[in-house]
């Protein structure tokens, strides 16, 4: 079963092009915080 | 003791805020030493560096995100519990809680993912700014939470309007009210001790079983490394923020000291049982004026004694005298690891040396009673006020039933007990198991439901094929 946690790459595979790594630093930042401000309008929204 | 709302709101807040304080305490030293180990695997490319890091990570994991479900529940009690506060200060709590929000919360909630989910997809150097963020929000949540506090043990830069609402009049004196700065640095210090006692009782833990495992030998140097430094810096910010309290909170430092009268020359009290009905200790070990050469820097210096407030002013007594010693008991005992672990990683035989082993371990839970301690001496010791000199704890409760807040603390100790019980006991499994080198990781194991009771089993023999040959060769079929 694959890790949860993801490791790092072996030594010596090759890395993707910048770009794609760049696109992935800021997607998943992103889904971060939205995943956080949906939690928090959620809840604002109970208890108002 | 009658259990009115208001002692039962005062209970739920200390029983939510004692079981919160533990994560964080731990999770912001741990984020800056994952910071640590990546940017170490990074510079050295020794692979016992991201061994560690891939085992402590996932100890962050499960306390981060108890921390965050602990935390949340004391905003809506401050709302619940404490709306004659809420109404007063928000306008001045209020907006330094949603700092903490947009900048600590949501820097940690972005880059955390990039953190456990992304370091395949980002590649090696993201990913170490990722963690290195990650830590960074660790100290900015500390940063706007200690800036809170400190507003309330110390107000400044705010006027009071007619209605009794408060307004602030210059942000820049209420975030950096006095006391900050040094509080903002005890508490750091005390996340960074806690963490290192931890991972030091951990790796002790296997030494114990293994005295040839690298990882745990490694991080157990890196642990001693920093509670030997940090624990003799503790004590020195301690001391300066003692001194602090003598000018701004001198009924607190008084509770502390067990000071009754207004004297020079005060006696530090070893120990002593503080009676606030008798308004005197019952009885006392004492080293004369040590207590005046502790708080004031001065063996003759006057120290203001409880006396010297009304009663309905003084906080109470024997429960922050003793927090206060317990906290400062453990400290002392940190330092003295910290020597003995520095002397034997010196000597060079640090796995072989048992007893400290045994002792390591046994200090691990300590930084944690010591933070509880010393947010019992802070928060206990500014009584009767929830905003000193400005708002009663007792004009702050919301108007609630004792019913309804007896229902919700129980609640709250069945769901903290369930979660806290199976959080820790998690975490405790991991640090048994200990840091694992790919190499040695058992193979991966089938795809299996999650919960399937044995999910961690190693895979069963291939069976036998089925027919007649497999029947015929058992011997005994039917």
């Amino acid at each position: 079963m694959r890790a949860i946690i993801e490791p790092p790459p072996e030594p010596g595979a090759p890395l993707a092009p910048l770009w794609k790594r760049l696109s992935w630093f800021a997607g998943l930042a992103v889904s971060g915080a939205a995943a956080t401000a949906i939690v928090a309008y959620a809840l604002r929204a109970l208890l108002r | 003791m009658h259990f009115d709302a208001l002692l039962l709101s005062r209970l739920q807040f200390a029983f939510t805020i004692a079981f919160h304080i533990i994560f964080p305490s731990f999770s912001i030293g741990l984020a800056s030493f994952l910071a640590v180990l990546e940017g170490l695997w990074l510079a050295t490319k020794n692979e016992a560096f991201k061994t560690l890091y891939l085992f402590w990570v996932k100890v962050f994991a499960i306390s981060f995100g108890m921390g965050v479900v602990t935390g949340v529940v004391m905003s809506y009690e401050i709302g619940t519990n404490w709306s004659v506060y809420s109404a007063a200060a928000a306008p001045v709590i209020g907006p330094l809680l949603a700092f903490e929000v947009l900048t600590a919360f949501f820097l940690e909630a972005s880059f955390l993912g990039v953190m456990l989910f992304g370091w395949r997809k980002v590649g090696p150097r993201l990913h170490f700014a990722a963690s290195a963020l990650v830590a960074f929000g660790t100290l900015v949540s500390a940063f706007w939470i200690i800036s809170a506090n400190s507003w309330m043990q110390h107000p400044t830069g705010y006027v009071r309007l007619a209605s009794g609402a408060l307004r602030a009049t210059d942000w820049g004196q209420v975030i950096f009210s006095p006391t900050f700065p040094l509080r903002l640095t005890h508490m750091v210090l005390a996340a960074y001790l806690t963490t290192s006692l931890v991972v030091g009782a951990a790796s002790a833990w296997r030494l114990l079983k293994d005295p040839d495992e690298e990882e745990s030998c490694l991080a157990l140097k890196m642990a001693i490394g920093m509670f030997a430094i940090v624990a003799p810096l503790q004590l020195l910010a301690g001391d300066a923020s003692g001194k602090q309290v003598l000018q701004v909170q001198p009924a607190k430092l008084a509770a502390i000291e067990a000071f009754w009268d207004t004297k020079a020359g005060q006696a530090f009290h070893i120990a002593a049982w503080p009676d606030r009905a008798a308004a005197a200790n019952r009885w006392e070990l004492s080293i004369p004026k040590l207590g005046s050469l502790i708080t004031a820097g001065d063996a003759n210096a006057t120290i203001t004694g409880l006396k010297a407030f009304a009663p309905q002013d003084r906080p109470p007594v024997a429960v922050v005298f003793w927090a206060f010693r317990v906290m400062v008991g453990l400290g002392v005992a940190m330092i003295g690891l910290g020597f003995w672990g520095g002397f034997l990683a010196w000597r060079g035989n640090l796995p072989q040396a048992r007893w400290f082993l045994r002792a390591a371990v046994a200090m691990g839970p300590a930084g944690f009673v010591a933070v509880v301690s010393g947010w019992i001496v802070a928060e206990v010791g500014r009584q009767p006020y929830v905003i000193y000199g400005v708002l009663r704890t007792a004009d702050a409760v919301s108007p609630v039933s004792q019913g309804e807040v007896s229902v919700s603390l129980i609640c709250f100790m069945a769901v903290y007990a369930l979660i806290f019980s199976v959080g820790v006991l998690y975490i405790l499994r991991l640090i048994d198991e200990g840091p694992r080198p790919a190499a040695t990781a058992p193979p991966p194991t089938a795809m299996r439901p999650p919960g399937y009771a044995l999910a961690a089993a190693p895979e069963e023999p291939a069976a036998p094929p089925r027919g007649p040959a497999s029947r015929d060769s058992s011997g005994d079929a039917p």
